[in-house]
């Protein structure tokens, strides 16, 4: 079933086009990885998707029901959670970090707390819950928002280059994450580089180019999104 | 010689516990802190809203706030004067020559400065911070408190400033104060009419207090800054030493 359906869709800064997408489906449930040069919009494009940026779209349609990017509806903002590339901490614990958005939601504080713990031994950082994140190294950040948005149960995640800057142990440690948030049940959308986060099973690929969004078969052949009914 | 005589007598005063003396220091203190109390939320609010929002004429208001904060406080005492005056709109309230026609001056003079403070502060943010927080489902409150939770030292340097302008203003206290004895006499006005009748000693006096608020609540946010700083700095050296 498709999560989020948009045709139409495009983006202008000021009398430059920078993308014309006839159509864009994100299934329930599954992960895409978004490619594209420099430039190309990949960044912009899931900004629009939660609601960061603004965009023109023709018909828009989230969980099988109307839609509109602007105003950006209250549903799609409660299930769909944006990622940074370089994830801004708050200037509190860990803890306090992950538990933001439960707190915005009301939710009760023993579940609350139910759900940081899972998120925080998930995630690998049980033994940073207290420390101030700001001090904290790249990877540990990026793995902190993971978290933070996990903890949610979002239906999508949006996710800007996830592994970009890190290297090593850091970035194999956020890889490992991508297929556990997709067993859960949340679809992924990856603006990415990452060859290691192109090749992960049963991930879609799809690209940016020259304002036009297209898949990618493996075996390099692309054709309009569209198409992929 | 008449100078160091003044200061001497000036600190007699002090020590004395001189009761004019201080029911000047009381009148000034609780009139600023009344009048940046109303002014606070205001001038936060449209501060940030000035940082984060676009709307026709957004750059003209950003103009007219950052101006207002060098509008001349005796100009601010002279519209006040014609607004709570008998013939006045807001005359009715009888607010002229008393404790609150100066906590409304004061809370106007606080006003821009505190707008635009806070607006500089919010403005040098980093705009991931409301993303995420929106991202993360936060209501529109939240995002804002959550933005202004991160720049408030920003939102400290404001509120500092503006209590340095509303207790350090002379003219609009005395138009609208009107300077009476344990009533609507401030330090300013205390400090301005003892100097024209040749008493410097209580002028002094009170000069030393304006002086030490001013030291004192400086000294309180570099304390607060440097506390929060040290604090990371230290963290930061004993996890690189545990890393080892």
């Amino acid at each position: 079933m498709s999560l989020l359906s948009l045709r139409g869709l495009r983006k202008c800064f000021g009398p430059r086009l920078l993308f014309d997408i006839e159509a864009l489906e994100i299934d329930e449930a599954a992960a895409y990885v978004l490619t594209g040069a420099n430039g190309s919009g990949k960044s912009t494009l899931l900004r629009i998707l939660a609601g960061l940026e603004t965009a023109q779209a023709d018909h828009v349609r989230f969980l099988g029901a109307p839609a509109a990017l602007h105003p950006y509806p209250e549903a799609m903002r409660r299930d769909i959670v944006y990622v940074h590339q370089h994830p801004v901490m708050f200037s509190t614990s860990v803890e306090r970090n992950i538990a933001y958005g439960l707190r915005s939601r009301r939710m009760a504080p023993a579940e609350i707390r139910e759900r940081v713990d899972a998120a925080l031994a998930w995630a690998g950082i049980a033994h940073l819950r207290d420390r101030d994140p700001v001090l904290l190294s790249g990877g540990e950040k990026q793995r902190i928002a993971l978290a933070r948005a996990k903890v949610l149960r979002p239906k999508l995640l949006l996710l800007d280059e996830p592994t970009a800057n890190l290297d090593g142990p850091a970035r194999e440690q956020v890889i490992a994450m991508i297929p556990a948030l997709l067993r859960e049940g949340a679809s992924v959308v990856m603006a990415c580089h990452d060859r290691d986060l192109i090749a992960l099973p049963g991930v879609r690929r799809i690209k940016l180019k020259n304002g036009r969004l297209v898949h990618r078969h493996r075996d390099g052949e692309t054709w309009p999104l569209r198409s992929l009914g | 010689m008449y100078l160091i005589d003044a200061i001497g007598a000036a600190f007699g005063l002090l020590a004395a516990g001189d009761p004019a003396l201080w029911q000047i220091v009381w009148v000034s203190l609780k009139t600023a802190v009344a009048g940046l109390a109303i002014a606070a939320p205001l001038a936060i609010g449209a501060g940030y809203l000035l940082a984060t929002k676009t709307f026709p004429c957004h750059r003209i208001a950003i103009w007219l706030a950052q101006a207002a904060v060098s509008l001349p406080t005796v100009l601010i005492g002279l519209l006040l004067y014609l607004l709570l005056s008998r013939q006045g709109p807001l005359g009715g309230l009888q607010w002229l020559f008393s404790q609150p026609g100066i906590v409304a001056g004061q809370a106007l003079i606080a006003l821009p400065v505190l707008t635009a403070f806070t607006l500089a502060a919010v403005q040098a943010a980093d705009p991931r911070l409301a993303e995420t927080a929106f991202t993360l489902g936060a209501s529109r409150l939240r995002v804002m408190l959550t933005v202004l939770h991160e720049v408030r030292f920003g939102v400290m340097a404001a509120l500092i400033n503006g209590f340095g302008r509303v207790i350090s203003e002379v003219g609009c206290a005395l138009m609208v104060g009107g300077n009476i004895a344990g009533e609507t006499r401030t330090i300013t006005t205390a400090i301005a009419l003892e100097t024209s009748k040749g008493e410097f000693a209580q002028g002094i006096a009170l000069g030393i207090v304006l002086i030490a608020f001013a030291l004192l609540i400086n000294a309180a946010l570099m304390l607060l800054q440097g506390d929060v700083r040290a604090g990371r700095a230290a963290r930061a050296a004993l996890e690189r030493e545990a890393a080892r």
